[in-house]
């Protein structure tokens, strides 16, 4: 499995010790079956989730659509659109590249490997008896934490622990001497979002209180769950790919800690105008804008870590998405910081202006960086190459046009709404008239990613059906033995 | 009667604490020296010396003065059958 006689042989002939090809190959097969699992799952929730956004999409302008059957109702299909793309496709795609990487990044075996796969099956478990209870209606009542708190989020706890056991029994046994700063944000991220977590879903929370918990947690999971683990993934794509490193090594530091120290207060900018003390709210509109910190390091170091190399998009998938999902996130992280002041959130509060801006984090920043990802470690779990070129970049076309032009159209309706909500000498009824052909354009453009998940779905099936017939050929790497001499 | 503000001043205090905490550990361990080093902690020696065929001619022979002789990828090597 590690090493073939093949590749013995050359070495054995040049008289080289392979450690570091002995090291990462043995990362790589110690993580592979934790991660085809979470990955499998991942892209199963993905179709889920996309039919139900997309059915969520249609109703806003097709209200007489699927109504008899309760379970189809706008309420309880968007509900369980948010928590599938959230926990089921977004956080199992992190988990799987997380257990992935973290071997390669401290030079070590995945510890307690079993462990994790249980801990997906158990997240798995956690998620469909959360979402075929908000289909049935029972929901907790709070965003972003609609899942039963008795009946479904205890096994989500039990099994992200069980990962992130895992994955800090690998760091806490690394063979390297340093640590790369994916390592900081991946491990910070299953340190915070556990905590967050519990602490939403705690039992006692009521009235403003709750609200506030709320927002803490629902701002928080997007900031100290999704970006941390995307931000992290993007630093070690980037300069792996172009094989150099990272511009300013500094910078990133500079940005995990300043983004580690700041974030935390994010959340209660969602609460502007709402019945909590104004030196609450304000301090969360300045701890949005000192975000400008860390997103500016980050978007500057990617950037220049780029530059002079774009022509590398046309060659690498990988690359393609994750440097995109990279702007994504500098695109989405000003945005929320100018939606946070006053003046601004008078406008877009209360709007599709808000759905907008998350799909640009959730879907333009951290679903393009793990599909970049994706392309990058599937073939190295399977050990052959995606078979079809035409695919992948039909896949590219269809989920970036379908962003941007939901993003578009949304981010109009919800500025025309906004407006239409400010003027006094106008009915409610204008304001949804207004945002009408943007709700159109919503689910044009959701249809579009839909599509293009179908296609990455099938093509990610083609890749895992032939693992198989795969596994009697040389793992990917395996194949370039001629590689492994020494430096010149 | 307890603000409906301590429970969020509590907990991002905590984590404000946590961060604080973990920074002072990392750096009394000396996990911030040598970066330069920690920047290529991702790389094998054969990462480097991959042919890039978007690079410019005058890349390469920085490439090749750098880190030897290039060698071929595989195909995909970038992620993807492109």
């Amino acid at each position: 499995m590690i090493r073939t006689e093949a590749t013995d042989a050359i070495l054995a002939a040049r008289g080289l010790v392979p450690a570091d090809l002995e090291i990462r190959l043995r990362a790589d097969a110690s993580s592979r079956l934790p991660v085809l699992v979470c990955y499998g799952a991942a892209v199963v929730w993905l179709i889920i989730g996309s039919l139900f956004g997309e059915l969520a999409s249609l109703k806003l302008h097709w209200p007489d659509l699927l109504t008899r059957d309760s379970w189809l109702t706008f309420g309880r299909i968007r509900t369980a659109h948010l928590n599938t793309v959230n926990y089921g496709w977004g956080s199992l795609a992190m988990i799987g590249t997380s257990l992935w990487l973290m071997p390669r990044l401290v030079h070590s075996e995945l510890r307690h490997a079993r462990m994790a796969v249980v801990g997906a099956v158990l997240w798995n478990v956690g998620l469909v008896v959360g979402v075929t209870g908000i289909l049935a209606g029972m929901s907790d009542g709070m965003e972003w934490l609609e899942m039963s708190r008795w009946l479904a989020d205890p096994w989500l706890v039990v099994g992200g622990g069980m990962i992130g056991f895992s994955l800090f029994s690998t760091v806490a046994a690394r063979r390297a001497e340093h640590l790369y700063v994916s390592v900081w944000y991946i491990l910070s991220a299953f340190l915070w979002f556990p905590m967050l977590f519990v602490l939403g879903n705690w039992p006692t929370w009521t009235g403003v209180e709750s609200a506030a918990v709320n927002w803490l947690f629902a701002h928080n999971v997007l900031g100290f769950w999704l970006t941390a683990v995307s931000v992290g993934i993007a630093y070690y794509f980037i300069p792996k790919v172009l094989g150099r490193p990272i511009y300013s090594y500094q910078l990133s530091i500079l940005g995990f800690w300043t983004f580690a120290f700041f974030y935390a207060l994010n959340g209660m900018h969602h609460l502007v105008g709402g019945p909590l003390p104004t030196w609450m709210i304000t301090t969360s509109i300045v701890a949005s804008v000192l975000m400008f910190i860390p997103v500016v390091a980050t978007a500057i170091n990617l950037h220049m870590t780029v530059v002079g190399r774009f022509g590398a998009l046309r060659y690498s998938p990988t690359l393609r998405f994750v440097v995109l999902g990279a702007m994504g996130y500098t695109a989405v992280s000003l945005q929320g910081s100018f939606t946070a002041l006053r003046e601004v959130n008078r406008v877009t509060h209360f709007t599709h202006w808000t759905i907008a801006h998350s799909h640009v984090g959730v879907y333009g920043f951290v679903t393009f960086i793990m599909f970049g990802a994706m392309y990058y470690v599937i073939p190295r779990l399977v050990g052959h190459e995606w078979p079809s070129a035409s695919l992948i970049r039909w896949h590219f076309g269809l989920v970036l046009s379908g962003i941007a032009i939901y993003v578009v159209a949304l981010t109009w309706a919800g500025v025309a709404q906004g407006l239409a909500l400010l003027d006094p000498r106008l009915p409610f009824e204008a304001s949804v008239i207004r945002a009408h052909y943007g709700l159109i354009g919503r689910s044009l453009g959701g249809l579009l990613m839909t599509t293009g998940h179908f296609v990455f779905a099938w093509h990610v099936w083609v890749m895992f059906r032939g693992r198989r017939v795969a596994a009697a050929r040389p793992p990917f790497h395996e194949a370039r033995p001629i590689l492994y001499t020494a430096p010149a | 009667m307890i603000p409906s503000s301590l429970v969020v001043v509590l907990a991002t205090f905590a984590i404000g604490v946590l961060a604080l905490t973990v920074f002072v550990w990392a750096w009394r361990r000396g996990l911030f020296n040598d970066l330069d080093a920690q920047a290529r902690v991702i790389f094998e020696p054969d990462d480097l010396r991959l042919a890039r065929r978007w690079e410019t001619p005058a890349q390469r022979v920085e490439r090749e003065n750098a880190y030897g002789a290039p060698v071929v990828p595989r195909r995909g090597e970038w992620g993807g059958a492109a």
